[in-house]
């Protein structure tokens, strides 16, 4: 076999290798975007696969929730708005301003200790946080309210945008930020007008990461909410529990108005996120 | 004065005095949070686990029992039962992942035309919450009467598999769904240690002599580790603090077949406000997770050292 035949046979395997995963990967999706125009009678007797060949495909599910029920899944759905873009912000100001600080300032030699400092939460499990939390809040009186979530994620997310913020900042030229500084611009100053719009690639990583961390967050949700503060995955759990019997074109819609704005955000920033994601393991 | 601080340290601004309360304005919010919302819990919860702390007693005649809630944890086979099933669990997901991961981040580096558009969907799953996919996907995929899973395989001539209702199936679609969502995460990290080894190295090998797999071997191999075993440290941590999934596809069902530990903290501290026994629960994960994670640490830096 020559080269260029053995080159071809390998991008053929490699073609078919990617397409056989992204399969694997769509077959979910398509599944619940279908059961979302799905009736009942469509997943009672046998699976149905194709709108138009094998069930007919209705707008009910949609309708339901746009039209006649909006305001039962609305107060999840700003519930999680609300926390996960005021947790992201508060993460992103404190956390890159500390990221800033230990890329441009001397803490007696000490920045590479307190960065791995904020790191090793990433170490404890969550299981070790929820029982004190939830003794926390409750001694608060911040129980089932937005706030306590909104504590939590952001506290959760400041440690990686710190460790991804420093780096980013230490990569960018000082000169700027000095000649800005004899030009009698003050440190807030050159942070905000210099440092972050060019950090911003970085910016915008670590705040979307941060964005569908606490969008898709479990564990601690169900454990300081109930009833007023829950969240979009929590509403959805909760559907099953209370019933026993689960209207799934319902629920796959529900599932598609939460994935699809996250999904969304994340691929159209993919080389951010990408580079947010892999970012810690490849400094390492 | 301002030459001398950028040879000392060249990154580092020469304005260091009038900086002098920026420095602090910058850094203390941030650790002040994390003091209070990290330092404050993981306290609390080592003087919870020595104490007989009931959510429905709190300050109510809290008494130090020493260790008893930790003897307690060792004779609890229920407890072990959820140890089992976590690195069941991990011993099942983490090598698959490494696998595809592998296998799919050699089929991307492969390739040129389409790459972006592969790497972009491929990391679709990372974005879905976990309760999406192990609810809804989850349940609806595994039906075990019209779940198309089980159609389909009934089509090809199996029977259908008992999914939910069997301890070992329950487990495997536990597994299936984690695989199914962080493999991406193995992809990413994988390809980028792939596209950090220079061609020629490579080329070079291959032109003294070196089939395919040995010049793969010899030279990619090395090259790739660190970074892999960085990744699969990470993909070991999250899979023994896995929870969620479990929560919402089979409750640690049938049985206490799938319970994993953080679902059993969950059930003992929060569900039952039992908060001693829970955080004691709590502290033999963190324990387990520091020795084998600084165990890890340490053989993979000697193993790499040798290489």
């Amino acid at each position: 076999m020559g080269l260029s035949a053995q080159k071809r046979l390998r991008s053929i395997v490699s073609y078919s290798i990617l397409i056989l995963w992204s399969f694997v990967l769509l077959f979910p999706m398509y599944w619940v975007v279908i059961t979302s125009f799905k009736n009942a009678i469509d997943m009672s007797i046998k699976a149905t696969y194709l709108p138009f060949v094998d069930f007919q495909p209705g707008l009910h599910a949609w309708r339901y929730l746009f039209v006649d029920r909006l305001t039962w899944f609305l107060d999840p759905f700003m519930n999680s708005v609300v926390i996960a873009f005021i947790s992201s912000t508060i993460a992103l100001a404190i956390g890159s301003s500390a990221g800033y600080a230990l890329a441009r300032f001397d803490y007696g030699g000490r920045n590479n200790s307190i960065v791995l400092g904020f790191m090793s939460q990433r170490m404890f499990p969550g299981a070790l946080f929820i029982l004190a939390f939830l003794v926390m809040f409750r001694e608060l009186g911040l129980l089932d309210t937005r706030a306590a979530l909104i504590i939590v994620y952001s506290s959760g997310a400041i440690p990686f945008i710190v460790w991804v913020m420093r780096d980013f900042f230490e990569g960018l030229p000082v000169e700027i930020e000095e000649s800005a500084m004899i030009d009698g611009a003050n440190r807030l100053g050159v942070l905000f007008r210099i440092a972050m719009p060019l950090a911003a690639p970085g910016l915008v990583a670590v705040f979307v990461l941060s964005l569908i961390g606490a969008w898709n967050e479990y564990l601690v949700a169900l454990t300081l909410t109930f009833r007023e503060a829950i969240t979009i995955p929590l509403f959805m759990t909760m559907q099953v529990s209370q019933t026993g019997y689960t209207e799934w074109w319902n629920m796959s819609a529900i599932s598609l108005i939460s994935v699809i704005p996250v999904v969304a955000a994340g691929m159209a920033l993919e080389k951010y996120i990408t580079s947010g994601l892999t970012f810690g393991a490849l400094k390492g | 004065m301002a030459t001398e601080t950028r040879i000392d340290s060249p990154k580092r601004s020469r304005f260091e005095i009038r900086d002098n309360i920026w420095k602090w304005i910058f850094l203390l919010p941030a650790v002040a949070i994390i003091v209070i919302l990290l330092a404050i819990p993981v306290l609390w919860t080592l003087y919870a686990a020595f104490t007989d702390l009931h959510l429905y007693r709190i300050g109510i005649d809290t008494k130090f029992v020493g260790l008893a809630n930790f003897e307690k944890l060792l004779s609890n086979r229920s407890f072990w039962r959820t140890a089992r099933n976590t690195v069941v669990f991990m011993l099942g997901v983490v090598p698959t992942q490494l696998f595809i991961g592998l296998t799919i981040a050699l089929a991307l580096n492969n390739i040129t035309r389409g790459q972006k558009l592969f790497r972009t969907w491929f990391l679709m799953p990372l974005m879905v919450s976990p309760v999406v996919v192990s609810f809804i996907v989850g349940r609806m995929l595994f039906q075990e009467d019209i779940g198309p899973i089980n159609e389909i395989l009934r089509d090809l001539g199996f029977q259908g598999i008992p999914w939910l209702t069997s301890p070992t199936w329950a487990m495997v679609a536990l597994m299936v769904i984690d695989v199914w969502q962080w493999s991406s995460f193995m992809i990413l990290m994988l390809l980028a240690a792939l596209q950090g080894v220079p061609p020629d190295l490579h080329e070079a090998a291959r032109v003294d002599g070196a089939n395919q797999l040995q010049a793969f071997w010899s030279i990619t191999v090395p090259l790739i580790m660190p970074i892999t075993m960085t990744a699969l440290l990470i993909r070991i941590i999250d899979a023994f603090k896995v929870v969620d999934i479990i929560m919402v596809l089979t409750g640690g069902g049938p049985g206490q077949a799938t319970e994993s530990v953080t679902l059993a903290i969950y059930r003992t501290g929060v569900k039952g406000g039992d908060l001693a026994f829970g955080s004691s629960q709590a502290y033999f994960l963190l324990l387990v997770l520091m020795i084998f994670g600084g165990a890890y640490l340490v053989l993979t830096r000697r193993a790499m050292g040798k290489d």
